[in-house]
């Protein structure tokens, strides 16, 4: 199996202008596949469709978490409410300035054990695909490479067993 | 007395001189211009001067007259130990908290509190670790307060220079001077940390007249700060005990290093080989790996580079035309070098403006005592204001502009980081007259102390 053919079309994207606003919006509605169910990170596109970054779930977190808390063991000098107001600070954020940028890619072609290999050694759950013309054309879920493995261990036994 | 007088001005400008002094002048450029970082500048004029014979190795590593100081790098990569240690206590949360609660939750209050303990703090330890320490704590205390953080910033920056002038070991260029004129801790306690508790007093005035009116916060924010608990900083309180009694031992031995014959670098380095002991740690790799290595680099770099330039005469060159133009009076250099030394300290890197400096007064002495030597030349009743204009002068200037000091540099990087840029206009637009009116504070000391009282 070769990365674009458990890749998922990329449907929904964002780009470095939106304001995290507008993208946290999209997030949460995104289709996967074919349900809007929300996904938990969206590329980020410039106009000609090439990949300029990834925004996650994490990224979120990470624009209402101030830098300074990473300097210090603040975590217990916080105070009830903090999120909140920082999250409405950070409303106004451009994507550009908060999407994680040094994105790890594959291109169609690459066989999944590739895919399979960076998924692990980088600790990413979501892996965008490339075409030959460098567009971006899809994403690999964790969650579809587990059934792949799955179909593989299972497919002769299963058939066997229900037949 | 002749033959010395005969050597201290007959410098040969041959083609050494002129290659050594080329080395030095580019390196120096370079690092003015930040367009190379500056410890590889340093590095590497460090090797031509070596390669290009200016300096042989043996002088490069073993001389005190011309190679690395030693003192001056131990001193630095033991104390960066002992504090790499003490960090993960949680002692420096603990005490910016405590501060926090000290101002009850005040804005104002609160700035000053923060600005006394980081110019403590900054006497007894590095101002970048100090700056390091503290600025995390006070923006989370604006945000918490929901005042701009900007005041609590530049006022972190600016007190950690003060406060590191008072002492040996508080600030790099004071390090220097000390192992260059071998004077001990108690000196510079009985020499510089009266005028800068008086320069705080000032400072105190200077910020109220600042920010006073403009830091104000509801009563509801202040119980958020009100309700921190410090002492859930402390993560290790046996690491903790360990480390303070290690610290009262160096801090012991720093002021009777003195009397026992003990150069600073060798009580921080038993502190720190004690503390490493005393923490039983298995991996001193990480303590060790989270020393500043690119700061002690750009020392052993400079120092060297010095060290060639001071080899062909250039230094003594420098200090002739300096000893021409105040005719010898010691109470008009003391005025140049400080006022001189602090503006060169708003705009370039202090460290290698008083590695430059240091020799250049040496030679001065030299020049004014030729048949004197060691501690009496260095410690001439009348160099030694010099000594003290110069520290003042170098370690004040540095509030003069964001570049000034490594404090300010961290500070405008943080605040960046943050998105509430500090910029160069409006640091200097703070940071200026802070300078001025402590360069002249300093000024009325050293006229009063050393030139009028004579004490």
């Amino acid at each position: 199996m070769r990365a674009k053919d458990i890749m998922i079309p990329i449907q929904d994207s964002l780009k470095a202008e939106h304001t995290l606003k507008e993208a946290v919006n999209l997030l949460r509605f995104a289709k996967k596949g074919e349900e809007k169910v929300g996904v938990k990170g969206l590329p980020v596109l410039d106009d000609n469709k090439k990949l300029i970054g990834m925004l996650s779930m994490r990224d979120v977190l990470k624009a209402v978490h101030p830098s300074y808390m990473n300097l210090m063991n603040l975590s217990n000098f916080t105070w009830d409410g903090m999120v909140e107001s920082l999250a409405k600070s950070a409303a106004d954020k451009k994507v550009g300035t908060v999407m994680s940028k040094d994105v790890i890619t594959v291109s169609e072609d690459d066989p999944l054990m590739e895919c399979v290999d960076l998924m692990l050694k980088n600790n990413i759950k979501r892996l965008p695909v490339i075409d030959k013309t460098g567009k971006a054309a899809g994403m690999i879920y964790e969650r579809d490479v587990f059934f792949a493995i799955v179909k593989a261990m299972l497919d002769d036994d299963y058939y066997v067993i229900n037949s | 007395m002749t033959e010395e007088v005969k050597t201290a001005t007959e410098i040969v400008f041959g083609t050494q001189f002129w290659i050594a002094t080329g080395i030095f002048l580019i390196a120096y450029a370079v690092i003015v211009s930040e367009k190379i970082h500056k410890t590889i500048i340093a590095l590497f004029g460090a090797g031509l001067m070596l390669v290009l014979k200016i300096l042989e190795q043996h002088e490069a590593f073993h001389l005190e007259e011309f190679g690395v100081d030693w003192n001056v790098i131990f001193l630095l990569i033991s104390m960066m130990i002992i504090i790499n240690l003490m960090r993960p206590t949680g002692v420096f949360e603990y005490i910016a908290i405590k501060s926090a609660k000290w101002g009850k939750g005040d804005p104002f209050r609160i700035l000053v509190i923060f600005a006394i303990v980081t110019a403590i703090l900054s006497a007894l330890l590095d101002n970048v670790t100090t700056v390091l320490l503290i600025v995390p704590v006070t923006i989370l205390i604006a945000d918490a307060l929901q005042v701009d953080a900007m005041p609590y910033l530049i006022s972190c920056a600016m007190a950690s220079n003060i406060g590191g002038t008072a002492t040996l070991i508080g600030d790099p260029p004071n390090i220097m001077i000390a192992s260059k004129a071998q004077l001990d801790f108690m000196d510079f306690i009985y020499h510089l940390s009266p005028v800068i508790i008086i320069t705080m007093v000032f400072y105190v005035f200077a910020i109220k007249l600042i920010w006073g009116k403009k830091l104000k916060t509801k009563e509801e924010l202040k119980t958020r700060i009100m309700a921190m608990n410090e002492n859930e900083a402390i993560k290790d309180p046996v690491m903790l005990k360990k480390s303070l009694f290690v610290l009262a031992i160096v801090l012991t031995g720093f002021v009777f290093h003195g009397m026992l014959h003990f150069q600073p670098a060798t009580v921080a380095l038993f502190g720190a080989g004690l503390l490493l002991l005393l923490s039983k740690t298995h991996e001193p790799h990480h303590i060790l790996a989270e020393v500043e290595w690119p700061t002690i680099f750009f020392f052993m770099g400079l120092f060297i580079i010095i060290g060639g330039i001071v080899k062909v005469g250039l230094i003594k060159w420098m200090s002739v035309q300096v000893l021409a133009i105040t005719q010898g009076n010691m109470l008009a250099t003391s005025m140049v070098v400080m006022w001189f030394s602090a503006f060169a300290s708003a705009f370039i890197d202090n460290i290698p403006y008083v590695a430059t400096m240091n020799p250049l007064i040496v030679d001065m002495a030299k020049q004014l005592w030729p048949n004197l030597s060691g501690l009496n030349l260095l410690h001439h009743p009348d160099l030694m204001p010099l000594w003290w204009s110069l520290a003042l002068g170098a370690c004040l200037g540095g509030n003069g502009t964001a570049i000034g000091a490594s404090a300010n540099v961290i500070v405008v990087g943080m605040s960046e980081k943050l998105g509430k840029r500090i910029s160069f206009g409006k640091f200097m637009l703070y940071g200026m007259p802070m300078m001025i009116m402590t360069v002249i504070v300093s000024t009325v000391y050293v006229w009063l102390r050393y030139y009028v009282l004579k004490i």
